[in-house]
């Protein structure tokens, strides 16, 4: 399996550094060795058909700011210049356009390439497309990671509840915001706990995406449209953000036993991100950096996941769970 | 529909489950059954029987069995399971306001009860008012959360609702 990672930030390191500790399992179950040959960043790349080495690729990126020593301009010219079996995409997010990643993974499955990606811009932007492309050339275009970090709930509907009509999905689908809401729980105001989060490193200097609920939308019509089959689009959703939750809310919301939260729901009628008034107890009602989704479907009733939504390790383990997947499939 | 019933029937071996029976002849599901020893009339024992069943002429059906097997209906209704919301609204209004709003929340649906409470700080310009509203349908409810949608919007007020 040769591997073309698009985009080497801190998700595009943990991959490799996953694939190094995972090269003896490969090799146990498949017989065969997972070889990354090229590594474009925002700027330059590096290619090797012999396979690069996924330590050295992730000590010069930390080493030098940059994976590699040619500068690139045309990622589409270089991925026509390697031979590889999947593309990687973890670009930075665009849900205005999609940007760069949109365009990479439609030339890799234009080129009949698998794709995984953790990128969510292309995906609440153009799902339909993408799948369709996919399904015209007959190449795997999977995204675990997009949605939820470690937390495995696209798969999880789509291989173990396979049979099920799932009615309702409704979760936390964006650490930071459940961060911040956590800590005005304990009565910091918004704006406290914001640059509260922002010193911790789960906030970015504009938080807009975050806090207004955009991230959160982007996987609510990624969900939307790979778990309920619906043909959405970012523009779709009905965006309420944290920013005009007050303390006297929160307060409010406490007298009454409960907390609020911003709440991604998805079903076959709606589609909607907002803060909700959660009982406490409740398995949508935890706190910090955590994300958690409860998926109702017709036979199983309620079933509630948890996990960490974002982090190095934790995305890298959903993109691993991809690659086994189409890596099962073509043997 | 769910329908709770108060029966008599003979204190004799048997009648208990003669009297339950039929409920599942006419495919309706029970829900809860009190077997009342002490209530008695005329040498008849008091079955109190909540069951959910499909309509009207199911439960017509079901009369008719228990009339040819001298079950004596004393007392027949329909019961009813509410569904609770609550509503925060956040923002520059008043209490007046949102009765009002209430008001005309009530001619679009009919509550079984509303209550109202407000924050206590009152030192900014915003406020926060908890509405907790209990309706009798899931469609009442969906017309509540739509008419509290589409009236905090027009106003500019924060609408935050339950799961």
């Amino acid at each position: 399996m040769r591997i073309l990672i698009s985009g080497f930030g801190t998700v595009g390191q943990g991959f490799a550094e996953v694939l190094a500790s995972r090269r003896a399992f490969f090799e146990k179950r498949y017989g065969k060795e997972v070889k990354i040959v090229c590594v474009m960043d925002s700027n330059t790349y590096v290619c090797d058909q012999n396979g690069l080495d996924p330590i050295e690729l992730v000590e010069t990126k930390q080493t030098n700011k940059k994976v590699g020593t040619q500068k690139y301009t045309d990622s589409i010219q270089i991925m026509d210049s390697v031979d590889y079996d999947l593309l990687v995409e973890v670009s930075p997010t665009n849900v205005k356009t999609g940007g760069i990643g949109l365009i990479n993974i439609t030339h890799a499955l234009e080129c009949k390439k698998d794709v995984i990606t953790v990128n969510k811009g292309p995906l609440a932007l153009n799902f339909d497309k993408l799948i369709t492309l996919a399904k015209k050339n007959k190449c795997k275009l999977r995204f675990e990671g997009s949605v939820g970090g470690a937390m495995p709930i696209i798969n999880l509907c789509h291989e173990n509840l396979i049979g099920e009509n799932i009615r309702s999905i409704r979760g936390i689908f964006n650490g930071t915001c459940n961060f911040i809401l956590s800590k005005m729980d304990n009565g910091q105001p918004f704006e406290q706990a914001l640059k509260e989060a922002q010193q911790m490193g789960y906030a970015e200097t504009d938080p807009t995406n975050d806090v207004e609920g955009f991230d959160s939308a982007c996987k609510v019509v990624i969900l939307a449209n790979s778990v309920f089959g619906r043909n959405v689009t970012f523009s779709n959703v009905d965006i309420t953000g944290i920013s005009s939750v007050t303390s006297e809310a929160i307060s409010l919301a406490a007298s009454h036993n409960m907390v609020i939260r911003l709440i991604g729901e998805v079903s076959d009628t709606k589609l909607e991100v907002s803060p909700r008034l959660i009982p406490k107890g409740h398995p949508l009602s935890i706190t910090g950096t955590l994300n958690a989704a409860q998926i109702v479907s017709d036979l199983a009733g309620p079933i509630t996941i948890s996990g960490r939504g974002a982090g190095r390790l934790e995305t890298a383990s959903a993109m691993l769970s991809d690659l086994i997947s189409i890596m099962d499939d073509r043997e | 529909m769910m329908v709770n019933a108060e029966l008599y029937v003979k204190d004799l071996p048997g009648q208990l489950v003669g009297s339950l029976e039929p409920i599942s002849l006419v495919d309706g599901n029970i829900v809860g059954v009190v077997h009342n020893r002490e209530q008695m009339v005329n040498q008849r024992i008091c079955v109190n029987v909540t069951f959910q069943i499909n309509g009207a002429a199911e439960l017509d059906k079901l009369k008719s069995i228990w009339k040819s097997r001298d079950v004596l209906i004393s007392r027949i209704g329909s019961v009813f399971k509410t569904q609770t919301m609550e509503y925060m609204l956040v923002g520059s209004f008043t209490a007046a306001y949102v009765d009002h709003l209430i008001d005309e929340a009530s001619n679009v649906i009919s509550f079984e009860s509303v209550d109202v409470s407000y924050s206590s700080k009152n030192s900014t310009s915003t406020r926060t008012a908890m509405i907790s509203a209990e309706v009798l349908t899931e469609e009442d409810l969906a017309k509540l959360d739509k008419f509290f949608a589409a009236a905090c919007r027009e106003g500019g007020i924060v609408y935050i609702r339950g799961l």
